[in-house]
């Protein structure tokens, strides 16, 4: 997901305010696991909205509008999904998801197999697009987009700030959360493009206003046509979230400060890897030979058989079939768990 | 990259229907030799190409009007089952048959299967009703390539490359600067590219009459061990994408002898179908476009030919679908070689 919000200077108007800008969720209070979906609701044509809650039974992450969480699918494969429930409730979380037969299965998945009692990998929550302060807030969202406005609407209403959404989508019956957001009154302008054609975002954003900050989610065209109406507003004054997804393997940071012990069983040595240092080097310095090339977890050259322990994975070319089986590493980048590993060098 | 082994449990395009009729069609195919023909009945057969006898190839031979089959050498003769039914020389029957190959033919493709015919299973192969569907036309072919089928699928399964090799139709700048999404389900590979905002390389300006910018996404996906199917959507930016311009291209990566390949295509599109002048400029620029992969994976095949120790490669993070895609080549042919010595070691022997 890009964000220009979270790398732009900070110039906005409300400089103080803008100070205190969340800076999304620090790793740490992420959560890793396992959750079990209490509630599943059509919300909209294609649009199952799913209730969440940790199948520890323990509380989850605090959030702050803005803020997705990774679903990780059984292919590996991840996709992200913007929290949309009340912020403040630890025992539960809410996502709405959209069926894109023309994406790439993720959303398919979701759709036909997660029911009621079922369970989903998770990890989270991220925020790349936070609710900066501001006296006056534009919401813009198309379509499914309107997951992440949902909580900054409610913040930026108990905030008593002045706010209104325009809210498209291709019907009306499509558009999820409607009776929820409708009792805002005329704040909320729901514009259903078969009945309205496309968004009238001039007439919405008017003109660059000092006090007013946009946040934007939806459709790429629709960021974009927002993005180029507003070209001259302040900078920072837009807020955008792109569907998007980068695919980027977050290293376990902790299990990198500790050194660990790896055995070369056939070579009947142990090396012990310390912090900074890769596998490979390691074995590299005990004098055993083995194969590597790009050094950064891609080309899979320096991949090892692992015979004990458990496998921290860094890389990026297993899959996650092949990282469960814990039976091979990629030791330029991956390191233990645990702290001891018995390879087959 | 060293693999120049074939996987043989595994389907792969062996012929285009409308290639094969009453004459007899030679194609290696994994380094077997296939003679493709079809019987009266207009079911298509493709046998190993060699004759029992003394190995002559079957495909120099004659077919006669009930679909019987004869060797030209020494007049060997085999039915529509391929059971040898008599020879001109003799009046016994020699006890001979050929090795007949599980084929399925659909929607105008013929997909061969040249391992072991007891875990040929149709379910494996892609849907390819866009080549019969009446909301679409295509063109196909077949070009000759030089090189191993590795390359191939590499080239296929990143396309960064059209940025590179082809600037003036396909490729530009976005294509390399736009990160993919890589997926794996069981053996087959994906990868999803999704490009917002573009400037139009110029097939697509020409081919969809679309000015910049527009929105472009690449979806690319792998079933091992030989096939391949690009699913291409362009549209005007701004416009929800299922209104756009819909293509697909099929590839057949179909390794012939040795290093060669058979490198089948059928590209598709869902709009202006009645188009012939359409029709024409895509093929062209189709093929145009194949000669400018073909010219470049032949210089590359001389390259890893010539390094046998295998120099090490460098890889970058657009290769991740493409390093993938090796791996379930890989792994296929490691399961194919373990089940081959599983079935030659005797698991217990009687002592005498």
């Amino acid at each position: 997901m890009t964000s220009p919000s979270a790398t732009a200077p900070d110039t906005h108007p409300l400089g103080s305010a803008a100070a205190a800008t969340p800076s999304g969720t620090r790793r740490g209070t992420e959560f890793e696991g396992t959750v079990t979906v209490l509630a599943r609701q059509a919300v909209g044509d294609d649009v199952v909205a799913l209730k969440l809650v940790a199948s520890s039974g323990e509380p989850l992450p605090v959030w702050q509008p803005g803020a997705h969480i990774d679903v990780v699918l059984p292919t590996g494969a991840t996709r992200q999904y913007s929290l949309c429930g009340p912020v403040g409730d630890t025992a539960h979380w809410q996502v709405a998801v959209l069926r894109e037969p023309d994406g790439r299965g993720g959303s398919q998945w979701i759709h036909d197999h997660v029911e009621e009692g079922g369970e989903l990998r998770v990890r989270g929550p991220r925020n790349n697009f936070p609710l900066r302060p501001a006296a006056r807030y534009l919401f813009v969202g198309g379509g499914i987009g309107i997951t992440p406005l949902l909580p900054m609407i409610a913040e930026a209403d108990a905030a008593m700030a002045e706010w209104s959404l325009l809210y498209g989508g291709r019907t009306r019956s499509s558009m999820a959360f409607l009776a929820e957001l409708e009792s805002h009154g005329e704040r909320v302008a729901v514009r259903p493009q078969d009945k309205h054609g496309l968004l009238d975002l001039a007439g919405f954003l008017g003109d660059p206003d000092p006090s007013t900050l946009v946040y934007c989610c939806g459709p790429a065209g629709l960021i974009d046509a927002v993005e180029a109406h507003c070209a001259d507003w302040p900078a920072g004054a837009v807020n955008v979230e792109r569907f998007a997804a980068a695919a980027v393997r977050q290293p376990a940071d902790d299990a990198a400060e500790q050194p660990i012990e790896v055995e070369l069983r056939a070579s009947g040595t142990t090396v012990t890897v310390p912090p900074g240092l890769s596998v490979l080097k390691a074995v590299e310095q005990a004098g055993v030979p083995v194969l590597s090339s790009c050094e950064e977890g891609i080309c899979g050259s320096c991949e090892t058989s692992v015979l004990e322990g458990e496998v921290d994975h860094r890389d990026s070319l297993l899959t996650e079939d092949e990282r469960a089986a814990n039976d091979t590493m990629l030791i330029c980048v991956s390191r233990a768990r645990g702290g001891r590993l018995v390879l087959d060098l | 990259m060293t693999l120049t082994q074939h996987v043989r449990n595994g389907w792969y395009l062996g012929a285009w229907s409308d290639d094969v009729g009453r004459t007899l069609t030679q194609r290696w195919i994994t380094d077997v030799p296939v003679c493709f023909y079809r019987l009266p009945d207009q079911t298509v057969t493709a046998v190993e190409d060699r004759c029992p006898h003394r190995k002559y190839p079957l495909s120099l031979g004659h077919l006669d009007d009930e679909g019987t089959l004869q060797c030209d050498y020494h007049g060997y003769r085999f039915d529509g089952r391929g059971v040898c039914v008599g020879v001109a020389e003799q009046a016994d029957r020699p006890k001979a048959a050929l090795r007949r190959f599980p084929l399925v033919e659909r929607e105008g493709a013929i997909w061969i299967w040249p391992g072991d015919p007891e875990l040929a299973d149709e379910s494996l192969l892609p849907d390819t009703s866009w080549l019969t569907d009446p909301s679409w036309t295509h063109v196909h072919g077949v070009v000759p390539l030089k090189a191993r089928h590795m390359l191939l699928l590499e080239n296929l399964l990143d396309l960064t490359h059209e940025t590179f090799l082809h600037p003036t139709s396909i490729g530009n700048a976005a294509v390399a600067a736009t990160p993919i999404d890589v997926t794996v389900d069981g053996d087959r590979v994906g990868f999803s590219r999704r490009m917002i905002g573009i400037e139009a390389p110029p097939f697509y300006e020409k081919s969809c009459g679309l000015t910049s910018p527009v929105d472009r996404w690449q979806d690319g996906d792998f079933y091992p061990p030989g096939i391949f199917v690009l699913n291409i959507r362009v549209a005007a930016t701004g416009t929800e994408e299922p209104d756009g311009f819909h293509m697909k291209v099929l590839y057949g990566m179909t390794p012939g002898r040795g290093n060669e390949t058979h490198d089948f295509y059928a590209l598709g599109r869902d709009y202006l179908i009645d188009d012939q002048e359409l029709t024409r400029f895509q093929h062209e620029q189709q093929l145009a476009v194949m000669q400018e992969d073909v010219d470049a994976l032949e210089a590359q095949e001389i390259m890893y030919a010539t390094d046998p120790g295998g120099t090490a490669e460098s890889s970058i993070r657009s290769d991740l679908a493409a390093l993938r895609g090796r791996r379930a080549v890989a792994k296929m042919l490691a399961r194919e070689q373990r089940a081959q010595q599983d079935a030659r070691t005797p698991h217990s022997r009687p002592s005498v």
